[in-house]
């Protein structure tokens, strides 16, 4: 399958700070390809080079079968950004904006098309500043599509939005990529990631540590369950991790409360619970989850991703 | 990059703070100025030199000071005096001729410039009519009254204070306009991510900054209009010289104040920062470059800071073609330093400029 973008051996330096170090993955024609990970983790620079508004301090980057170095001006052409908290022209209404836009590329779409699109064709003589912060992130993905582009590329477009909002903008991408367009996404929602992306790459201090389909992620997480127990005496990590051996991870939260990962070995879920009623661990709460891709995070970086 | 300059002097058109600070507020000072000067003037003033001395000149002296609405003047020199009333600073000169009262047949001369027409009539009247009554002279001259005074008119250009200020306040609105509000505007857009959101498109850069330059010369070509229609048609300021010329000054002289500003945008990192800073250099280059006040009798190395600033040799090229009618390559040392800072402040501009 044809590549939308290449990324080899990409390393961003700002003075002695690595903000990219050593990055490498591809994205493929026609799907949603997500980058999850922290704040601070790299993802915005690596999509600012891509998108040829930075320079790599060393490696390679492709898009659209052009050398991002040699071709920025004809790979802008081709392609749809949409920057994470970039605001539009006071005091143009949403019409203009995209009139104006469009009039930098050689190919556009009607401005109409595009609200229509986003279902914001009521608003287009509207100030963006006299709408909701759910249609200004649809505002700002429809100011991404104005060339008719074959790859866009959203840094964290829902980031900051209610989950109504934000499932509204998952439809919307979902949309467009259905159009053929190759979707690149970062994002630190682990629901966003493993319901819309159909790969991902997670980045944690600038390194791409993996990269795979949310489900591959999962299952090859050597775990399977997650039980969270609330017990009525405070135990310790230790008493919790010699649990029959089956246990691989604890995390000790409030109230009593630990969170156990279960090994991938087999009965590892039948053994924790035998060993939980052995050890006459007093339960006031028991529930048992299978691993989500915040346990892939945790596993692969060792520390949790947070909001 | 048209598209671009529409769109932005539609924003310009429909952001009050652009209209407020380039016409409102050079407007308001014109409505001043023209107030003060047409209605709040002084008397106008009289100087005497009185060369006979005697009792009779001297009795003659006390009785002009009594006129009311002439001011007098203490006793100068008399090409001192004449250059005044060309210059303005004057408005009625009286020698009393030495053979005064003496039996001599010269009467006193009342030397005046041609501007007010109206007014000469009415202070010529007023000093004969006093040189008459006081009969001294009525002995020297048998035809009577016509004799006592001998009138000068001097035709000078008739260049009125309001004339050279309404200049200057043309040049605040270009300048406070230029330098401020592109300083605020470019980093409440680099604020705000709209410079990069414009490096993702395939615009050439330099495409943006020509589309920025544009509308904001459109706007002092604009500004400068309708300072100076106003100032000519409701406050009666007088302009000489060639219109086109005086626009070509006015666009060079923007030139300088938009890189200013975008000079200012670059070390600005809030709006409220950079109009600030715009005001800090806009506000006092406004009166040492002379746009209302003389510079020349500043202390220490003033007079020679006040040249050096921009605004200085637009200042200058403006009068020099608006009020005394030069031709534009008369005032070439003005332009050729007006193209000097146009330079110097493109290099700086295209050296510090940050679009994050």
């Amino acid at each position: 399958m044809e590549r939308a973008i290449r990324v080899e051996g990409l390393t961003k330096r700002f003075g002695a700070f690595i903000a990219v170090n050593d990055v490498s993955f591809s994205v493929k024609s026609g799907e949603i390809f997500g980058i999850l990970g922290p704040n601070g983790a790299g993802k915005t620079t690596t999509l600012e080079i891509v998108e040829g508004l930075q320079k790599p301090t060393q490696g390679q980057v492709n898009v659209l079968g052009m050398d991002i170095a040699r071709d920025s001006a004809r790979v802008k052409a081709r392609i749809g950004v949409q920057l994470q908290s970039s605001a539009y022209y006071d005091y143009l209404n949403l019409r203009e904006i995209l009139a104006l836009i469009g009039s930098f590329y050689p190919k556009r779409i009607s401005p109409d098309l595009l609200l229509e699109q986003v279902g914001l064709q009521d608003k287009a003589t509207h100030r963006v500043r006299q709408l909701s912060g759910g249609q200004q992130q649809r505002f700002t993905v429809a100011a991404s599509l104005v060339n008719d582009p074959e790859l866009v590329i959203l840094d964290e477009p829902t980031t900051g939005l209610d989950p109504q909002a934000r499932r509204n903008i998952w439809g919307l991408i979902r949309e467009i990529n259905q159009r053929n367009v190759t979707v690149v996404l970062t994002t630190h929602y682990m629901e966003e990631a493993e319901s819309l992306c159909h790969r991902l790459a997670i980045m944690d201090r600038g390194k791409v540590v993996a990269t795979d389909t949310p489900q591959n992620l999962i299952s090859n997480l050597r775990s399977t369950y997650t039980v969270t127990i609330m017990s009525l005496d405070t135990l310790t990590e230790d008493q919790l991790l010699s649990l029959n051996g089956a246990v691989s991870s604890v995390q000790i939260q409030e109230n009593n409360t630990y969170v156990i990962r279960l090994s991938d070995v087999p009965r590892a879920l039948d053994s924790v619970l035998e060993g939980i009623v052995h050890n006459d661990i007093r339960l006031e709460h028991l529930k048992v989850t299978p691993v989500t891709l915040e346990d892939v995070f945790l596993e692969l970086t060792g520390s949790e991703l947070r909001d | 990059m048209l598209a671009l300059t529409v769109a932005n002097l539609k924003m310009m058109a429909r952001n009050r703070h652009t209209t407020l600070w380039s016409l409102i507020f050079p407007l308001m000072l014109v409505v001043v100025f023209g107030l003060f000067s047409n209605f709040g003037g002084s008397n106008p003033s009289l100087a005497v030199i009185d060369q006979a001395s005697t009792p009779q000149s001297q009795a003659l002296v006390k009785q002009l000071s009594s006129i009311s609405f002439l001011s007098s003047e203490p006793d100068q020199q008399i090409d001192d005096v004449q250059s005044e009333i060309e210059s303005g600073t004057l408005d009625y000169l009286l020698v009393i001729p030495e053979n005064f009262g003496a039996g001599g047949q010269t009467p006193p001369t009342l030397t005046y410039s041609s501007n007010n027409p109206e007014r000469n009539q009415l202070v010529v009247g007023a000093i004969s009519n006093v040189i008459v009554s006081s009969k001294i002279a009525e002995s020297q001259a048998d035809d009577g009254s016509l004799a006592a005074l001998v009138s000068t008119e001097i035709t000078v250009q008739n260049v009125s204070f309001f004339d050279i200020a309404l200049l200057g306040l043309v040049s605040l609105g270009i300048m406070t306009s230029s330098i401020i509000s592109v300083a605020v505007k470019i980093s409440t857009y680099r604020g705000q991510s709209i410079l990069k959101r414009m490096l993702v498109t395939p615009l050439a850069i330099w495409k943006y900054f020509a589309a920025e330059i544009a509308a904001h010369l459109l706007l002092a070509l604009v500004q400068a209009a309708i300072i100076l229609a106003v100032g000519v048609f409701i406050f009666g300021a007088q302009i000489h010289g060639n219109l086109a010329w005086i626009f070509i000054i006015v666009l060079l002289g923007s030139l300088v104040f938009l890189n200013l500003g975008f000079i200012l945008s670059a070390w600005a990192n809030t709006p409220s920062a950079a109009s600030g800073m715009g005001n800090i250099i806009a506000m006092p280059m406004l009166f040492f470059a002379g746009a209302f006040f003389s510079t020349t009798s500043l202390p220490w190395i003033l007079p020679y800071v006040a040249q050096a600033l921009p605004l200085t040799p637009m200042l200058t090229a403006l009068r020099e073609v608006a009020i005394y009618d030069a031709p534009l390559w008369q005032v070439w040392p003005q332009l050729a330093a007006l193209g000097g800072w146009i330079a110097g402040t493109a290099v700086v501009a295209i050296k510090v400029f940050r679009f994050s």
